[in-house]
């Protein structure tokens, strides 16, 4: 410690600081990774058991070792770049996919004291970097000059933004309730038992912005982006190898993100449920998977929706719900019933 | 306030890491074989007869552009919700004044059939 | 102080590139996207300003709704480039006065003392920049507030009557209609009297094409 002292001289506070942020930050990336790793083999286990088969059993008992299986055989796989491709725009769609799914995690409080960033704005950076992510799908799209790519990535772009607004809406309630941004006073603001938590004042919210999250991230029955039926893969289609594998990551990265902005907006975070249980880490991982379960029964049970559906529900059914329900609760507040709503 | 935006860069960083690595290393220890064939854009067996990059439909544009304008809204609601409590119901009319005149261009939007896919 | 320094130099720098390839490069999509970290490293700049929500704002209403539009347009349309570069040198002179008018009034606001440097006031720890946004936004400045829901209004209708065209080939349908169909608008019944046909067992050839 000292010689590394001596030899940072003056820079040795700073060197401090970042690599013990830099731990921290690889303490919330491992276990994600993991996360992301096991929603795979989850998805395989659950939609097989829904549709009484088996799923995955071979790889490690109880295809455990499936993930890392299919990780494997993914990185020896060669990485096909086509032609007439903008080579550099074509590797940079994967990174700056996943990137945002990652950086969004910084401002996520895992626990009261458990929060890596505890910025002012932080569901205002989370819904930046959720925009962010559109960049992946375009540029990969345009890069592989592929028409069936390019038809992909438009149409899972204009899906995108569309129910990004209907996101915002929902999460516009949140703050009216929390009156912060800030996410660790938006849980501390729905202390004291299940009955105080926002998904009751604000229900229909609550379900706009856990479907507009299903059609965020491109999941059933929303995937006409995917479409393989029509459109083969949809964006990714000219992808293989790695570069393939990190949309993937960044797909279930994600769906992991927003079931967690979801567990903190509307279902109280770390808080337990009733007062006589201590407050937990365990709760917010325990309703952060009963909300990515959804994602999975969804998917096992909806027939896909066809495009001009998905359009119709974002713009005429969801945003004209959203500002009406903000308007409800503005105007409750103005009333002496406006407690109900905090 | 800054101090807490450094782990939020490192973290961008570190998340570019995430991407950029696996590329690299799947680069690295995969096999590369070019061939005409296998690299050409996939459409379903035939030869790519035009330029991918086609022409769009202009509703596509239209969705971009309300995205903004709705994205602004959203933008103008945030600031609102968190201090609505403090600016009371001259606030609260405030904001219904502003949503009345772009409920007004959303109903516009409606009626014209821009919501509408075919 | 000397960190902040050497991130603000690193994303000026950046920001200057990425500036000076929006104008130099030749194709427009990467034009569009070095504009994209243009923002984003603008954004940063604010940040280290203190100015959060702005800078926030700035990525989520720059970065994710208006550069995907451009990226939209410069992708989607076919976009011919010697076409675009062919007046260049005639506007040189009128683009380079612009340019030349807009550098001299920056240094003369910049010198100014609205921009003098003063020294920030330090922060309370629950300072939220969104919140003191809020609370100037919807008083103090209500009337540029609700003229900018105007501005807005305007667009809307603006965007609409610009790109809107009736599709005359499309066969779309109306899922209300659909959802409001009764059965008498779509099943006739009709009275018949029953009869039978009663077959003609003598006739082997039909017998043989029923089998």
């Amino acid at each position: 410690m000292d010689f590394l002292a001596n030899l940072f001289g003056s820079y040795w506070p700073a060197v401090q600081l970042t690599s013990w942020t830099l731990i921290k930050i690889i303490a919330i990336v491992l276990p994600l990774m993991i996360a992301i790793a096991y929603l795979t083999l989850a998805e395989r286990k659950v939609i097989g058991f829904m549709q009484v088969r088996i799923g995955p059993n071979r790889v490690g008992y109880f295809g455990l070792l499936q993930p890392l299986a299919d990780g494997v055989k993914l990185l020896f796989k060669e990485i096909i770049l086509p032609t007439a491709s903008n080579k550099t725009l074509f590797l940079l769609g994967p990174v700056l996919a996943i990137a945002p799914a990652f950086a969004a995690w910084a401002v996520i409080p895992f626990d009261a004291t458990l929060v890596l960033a505890n910025i002012d704005a932080g569901l205002l950076y989370i819904l930046a970097m959720t925009s962010v992510a559109v960049y992946g799908v375009i540029i990969a799209g345009w890069a592989s000059n592929s028409k069936y790519a390019f038809l992909g990535s438009m149409r899972s772009v204009a899906q995108i933004v569309s129910y990004e607004i209907a996101m915002g809406f929902a999460l516009v309630g949140v703050l009216m309730c929390a009156n912060s941004l800030n996410l660790g006073k938006i849980v501390m603001g729905q202390a004291g038992g299940f009955w105080h938590w926002y998904f009751i004042p604000l229900f229909p919210l609550f379900i706009v912005y856990f479907i507009s999250a299903v059609a965020e991230t491109n999941r059933a029955p929303f995937d006409v982006a995917e479409g393989e039926s029509e459109i083969v893969a949809g964006f990714h289609v000219e992808y293989s190898g790695m570069a393939f594998a990190i949309f993937f990551l960044a797909e279930y990265a994600n769906i992991w993100l927003v079931c967690a902005l979801a567990a903190t907006m509307f279902l109280g975070g770390w808080l337990s449920p009733v007062p006589f249980l201590p407050d937990s880490i365990l709760w917010f991982l325990a309703k952060m998977g009963a909300l990515v379960f959804f994602f999975l029964w969804f998917r096992a049970t909806f027939p896909r929706y066809r495009y001009d559906q998905i359009m119709r529900l974002g713009w005429k059914i969801f945003i004209p719900i959203t500002l009406v329900w903000i308007i409800f609760v503005g105007a409750m507040m103005q009333t002496s019933l406006g407690y109900l709503f905090h | 306030m800054l101090e807490n935006y450094f782990p939020i860069l490192l973290f961008i960083l570190v998340g570019l890491a995430v991407g950029l690595g696996p590329l690299v290393l799947g680069k690295i220890v995969s096999p590369h074989k070019p061939d005409s064939e296998k690299n050409s854009p996939y459409e379903c067996g035939f030869e790519a007869f035009e330029d991918a990059r086609m022409k769009f439909d202009v509703r596509y544009y239209l969705v971009a552009i309300l995205f903004i304008l709705f994205d602004l809204e959203i933008a103008f609601l945030f600031p609102w919700a968190v201090v609505l409590q403090e600016i009371g119901l001259a606030g609260f009319l405030a904001m219904m004044l502003f949503l009345l005149v772009l409920v007004v261009g959303f109903v516009y939007e409606w009626m014209k059939g821009a919501l509408e896919w075919d | 102080m000397i960190f902040n320094d050497f991130i603000f130099y690193t994303l000026a720098a950046i920001l200057l590139f990425a500036g000076i390839r929006v104008i130099t490069t030749r194709n427009p999509v990467y034009a569009a996207l070095h504009l994209v970290l243009a923002f984003f490293t603008a954004a940063g700049i604010w940040l280290l300003l203190e100015a959060e929500f702005l800078a926030i704002a700035l990525v989520l209403v720059y970065v994710g709704a208006v550069m995907v539009l451009f990226l939209f347009v410069v992708m989607m349309l076919d976009i011919n480039l010697d076409k675009l570069r062919e007046g260049f040198w005639d506007y040189l002179p009128m683009a380079g006065t612009i340019g030349l008018l807009m550098a001299v009034e920056m240094v003369m606001i910049l010198s100014g003392k609205y921009f003098a440097p003063t020294t920030v006031a330090s922060k309370s720890a629950d300072y939220s920049n969104t919140a003191e946004l809020g609370r100037v936004l919807y008083t103090d400045y209500l009337l540029p507030f609700e003229l900018a829901s105007v501005v807005l209004l305007v667009a809307i209708i603006a965007a609409i009557v610009l790109t809107l065209r009736d599709r005359q080939d499309s066969k779309s349908m109306n899922p209300a209609e659909q959802v409001l169909v009764k059965k008498q608008d779509r099943l006739r019944i009709v009275k018949m009297d029953a009869v039978v046909e009663t077959p003609s067992v003598e006739d082997p050839k039909a017998d043989k094409e029923k089998s």
